[in-house]
C-alpha cells in the first residue's frame, strides 16, 4: 500500500508546522524523514496515524482516504518516547495492544509469543516494563509496533537513545521488513542513518526542502553527506 | 472495551500499593474516626462554688459527670468575677487570706470585678485540673468553661441542664428527633458524609492521575493509533476504574455497617447502589478533570477546587439555612446527590421510592460526563 500526501497545511497556535507538504512512500521501500528538531517531522507521522487531521489537502492510503478505521488496523506505529506501560509486563503489554487490533485467543498469543522473540526479551516477558533498561523498552516498542503485521509501519525516531549496535540489528530488522513488502516511514535525524532507506524527504521549518531518491541526493552533494543538503538550505533561507 | 478493562485490573494487580490504597486505606480512616466520633468514655469534670444550691449539686452528682466543690479559698477568688462584666477596682481577689472579706464582698458588688476570673478559674480550666467552673447568683446560673463547640461543652451544658431539670420538672426539655435519636453519636449522624466523601475523594484521585499519566506517558497517543473507538476508551476507563471503586464501596458500606456497627434505617443494598454511582461519578470526574492538567502534580492541584467545596454541600452544613441562594451550587454537586440519598436512607430510613431523584441526577452526572471525555479525546484523534 502507498501513502501519498498531497499538499497537506497544518498549522499550531498560528505557526505553521508544515507547509504545502506532497510526498510519496512507496510498498516495500523505506522513506526516511529528515530534519533538525522541529522541522515538522512527528508532525508529519502523526497526520499520517490519523492523529492530526491536515487544514488543507489529504492524506491517502491504498488508495483510500485516511483516516479511515479499516485503514488503521494496517498501521503500525512507533512512538518518539517508548509509550509502553510500565506498571505490566512485556508480555501483558503486548497482548493488551494486541486485542486493540481485535487478536484474540490463540492468534493473539501466538503473535505476542513470536513478536517478543524476536525483539530478545523472550526471557524477560513476565518481567514489569518498569525494570527494563531504556534499550528494552525501545524493542518492547518495536515489537508493539510490529505484533499485529501492519503493511505500513510509521516510525518516529526509533533509534534515538540506543546503542550503535542495537541501532544496527533494528535496522537489520527494518530492512527484513522492507524485503517483505511493507511500505515504511521513519523519521531520524541522524543523517547516516538515511544511507539504509531508499528515498529520503529532507524537511526545513516545515517546508519540504528535497524529496528524491537516496541515491540522487547525495549526488547533488559535494562531500557525499546529506548534511550539505541543510546547510545549503539555510544559507538559501529555507529554499533550495 | 474488553482489552482496557482487562489491562486496568492487570496494572492495579502489579501495584499493590494503589490497591491497597484504595480499598485499606477508606477503612483504616472509617474505623480511626469510628474511635474519635464514636461513645467516648470521657467524663468531664465539674467545680462548682460553695454556695452552690445543695439540691442542685446532688442531681449534678447523678448525672455523668464528676463533681466537686472548690476549696473555699479559691472558691472565694472566683466567685468575684463569675458573671461580672465590669473591670476590677480593687485588689482583693488577689489575697488568699483575706478571702473571707472578699467573699461577702462579692455579693454586692459582683460588677467591679472581673479580672478574678483570668487569674482564677480560667488557671483552673486552662490547667485542665477541670472541665467547668460553676457559680450561682441572682441572675442565675454562670458556667465558664475553656472552649466554645467542643464535644465536652455539650455533655456538660446537658449534665446540667438535666440536672436543672430533676429539681424542677416544669423546666424539663424533652428532646426528640422525626429522624435519628437524641444521643446518636457523630460517627452515626455523620456516617453518611463520610461514606461519600471518602470513597468519592480517593477515586477521583486514582482515576485522574492513571489517565493524565496515559497521557504524559504517550500511550494515549499510540492508543489512539489503534482502530479503536473514542467511545471504547472512555468506556473502558469508566467500566474499568468503576468496577475497582464499586469493589471499594461495597467494602466500606459492609465494613460500617457489619463492623464498626453503623446505623442504617432503610436498606443497605440501596446504599450500596448509591456509594457505586457515586464511585463512578468520581471515575468519569477523575478523567474529565485530568484533561486540564499535563501532570500528577496539576491533578493534585484540583482537589481544592473539585473536592473541598462539594465537601461543604454535603451535610457537614445545613444548607436550608445557607445566605444568598448558596444552596443552589449544590444541585451541581454530584456529592451533594451521593450524600443526600445515603442520608435518607441510613438515617430517615427511606426506600427506591424516596431517592430516585439522587439516583436519576447521579446516572445523568456521569452520562454527561461520559460525553465529555468522549469529546474531549477528540484533540488525538478526530475520528
Amino acid at each position: 500500500m502507498n501513502i501519498e500526501i498531497n499538499h497537506v497545511n497544518k498549522t499550531f497556535n498560528k505557526k505553521e508546522v508544515l507547509q504545502d507538504v506532497s510526498l510519496t512512500a512507496r510498498e516495500g521501500e523505506i522513506l526516511c524523514l529528515l530534519g533538525p528538531s522541529g522541522a515538522g517531522k512527528t508532525t508529519l507521522i502523526r497526520l499520517v496515524t490519523g492523529g492530526l487531521r491536515p487544514d488543507s489537502g489529504e492524506i491517502t492510503i491504498g488508495g483510500r482516504a485516511f483516516p479511515d478505521r479499516e485503514t488503521m488496523k494496517q498501521i503500525g506505529f512507533m512512538p518518539q518516547n517508548d509509550a509502553v506501560y510500565s506498571d505490566l509486563s512485556g508480555l501483558d503489554n503486548l497482548l493488551f495492544f494486541g486485542r486493540l487490533f481485535g487478536l484474540s485467543g490463540k492468534d493473539l498469543q501466538q503473535k505476542a509469543e513470536d513478536s517478543i522473540r524476536w525483539v530478545d526479551l523472550e526471557k524477560d516477558k513476565k518481567k514489569l516494563v518498569s525494570r527494563y533498561s531504556g534499550g528494552m523498552k525501545k524493542r518492547l516498542s518495536l515489537a508493539v509496533t510490529l505484533l499485529h503485521n501492519p503493511s505500513i509501519l510509521l516510525l518516529d525516531e526509533p533509534t534515538v537513545g540506543i546503542d550503535p549496535i542495537l541501532r544496527k540489528s533494528v535496522w537489520d530488522r527494518f530492512e527484513e521488513l522492507r524485503l517483505e513488502g511493507k511500505t515504511i516511514i521513519v523519521s531520524t535525524h541522524v543523517m547516516d542513518e538515511a544511507a539504509r532507506c531508499q528515498r529520503a524527504a529532507l524537511l526545513y521549518e516545515g517546508c519540504l526542502i528535497e524529496n528524491d531518491t537516496t541515491e540522487n541526493l547525495l549526488r547533488k552533494t559535494n562531500s557525499g553527506s546529506l548534511e550539505e543538503l541543510f546547510f545549503m538550505a539555510q544559507k538559501a533561507g529555507g529554499t533550495l | 472495551m474488553k482489552g482496557l478493562i482487562i489491562r486496568i485490573f492487570h496494572q492495579m494487580g502489579n501495584d499493590r500499593r494503589t490497591l491497597a490504597l484504595m480499598i485499606a486505606a477508606p477503612i483504616l480512616i472509617l474505623s480511626l474516626l469510628y474511635l474519635l466520633l464514636g461513645e467516648g468514655t470521657y467524663i468531664p469534670a465539674i467545680s462548682v462554688s460553695q454556695d452552690f444550691p445543695p439540691a442542685l449539686l446532688a442531681e449534678l452528682r447523678k448525672q455523668d459527670v464528676d463533681v466537686s466543690v472548690l476549696p473555699h479559698d479559691i472558691d472565694a477568688d472566683i466567685d468575684i468575677g463569675m458573671g461580672a462584666d465590669g473591670v476590677d477596682t480593687d485588689t482583693a481577689g488577689a489575697d488568699t487570706d483575706t478571702a473571707d472579706t472578699a467573699d461577702t464582698a462579692d455579693a454586692n458588688d459582683a460588677n467591679d470585678a472581673l479580672s478574678e476570673v483570668d487569674t482564677c478559674a480560667d488557671t483552673l480550666l486552662k490547667e485542665k485540673t477541670t472541665d467547668a467552673v460553676v457559680t450561682v447568683d441572682t441572675d442565675g446560673m454562670h458556667i465558664r468553661m475553656l472552649e466554645s463547640g467542643s464535644s465536652k461543652a455539650a455533655s456538660i451544658t446537658s449534665a446540667i441542664k438535666n440536672a436543672a431539670a430533676a429539681v424542677n420538672p416544669s423546666a424539663a426539655m424533652n428532646l426528640s428527633f422525626v429522624y435519628g435519636q437524641v444521643d446518636s453519636t457523630s460517627f452515626n449522624s455523620l456516617g453518611y458524609v463520610l461514606l461519600g466523601v471518602l470513597s468519592f475523594f480517593f477515586v477521583f484521585i486514582i482515576s485522574g492521575i492513571s489517565f493524565v499519566r496515559e497521557r504524559e506517558t504517550g500511550t494515549l497517543e499510540r492508543l489512539m493509533a489503534t482502530p479503536i473507538r473514542r467511545i471504547s476508551v472512555v468506556g473502558g476507563y469508566t467500566v474499568g476504574f468503576g468496577i475497582l471503586a464499586a469493589i471499594q464501596s461495597v467494602l466500606m458500606i459492609l465494613f460500617s455497617r457489619y463492623v464498626l456497627g453503623m446505623k442504617f434505617e432503610g436498606p443497605v443494598w440501596l446504599a450500596m447502589l448509591i456509594m457505586v454511582l457515586l464511585a463512578f461519578t468520581a471515575v468519569s470526574l477523575g478523567a474529565f478533570v485530568s484533561i486540564f492538567a499535563n501532570n500528577e502534580f496539576q491533578v493534585m492541584q484540583f482537589i481544592p477546587l473539585v473536592i473541598v467545596p462539594q465537601m461543604f454541600f454535603s451535610g457537614l452544613i445545613t444548607i436550608d439555612t445557607l445566605p444568598y441562594g448558596l444552596g443552589n451550587i449544590s444541585y451541581l454537586m454530584p456529592i451533594y446527590y451521593g450524600c443526600s440519598g445515603l442520608e435518607k436512607i441510613m438515617i430517615k430510613g427511606f426506600g427506591l421510592e424516596g431517592i430516585w431523584k439522587e439516583l436519576c441526577m447521579l446516572l445523568a452526572f456521569i452520562l454527561v460526563l461520559f460525553a465529555l471525555n468522549v469529546l474531549a479525546l477528540k484533540k488525538y484523534r478526530k475520528l
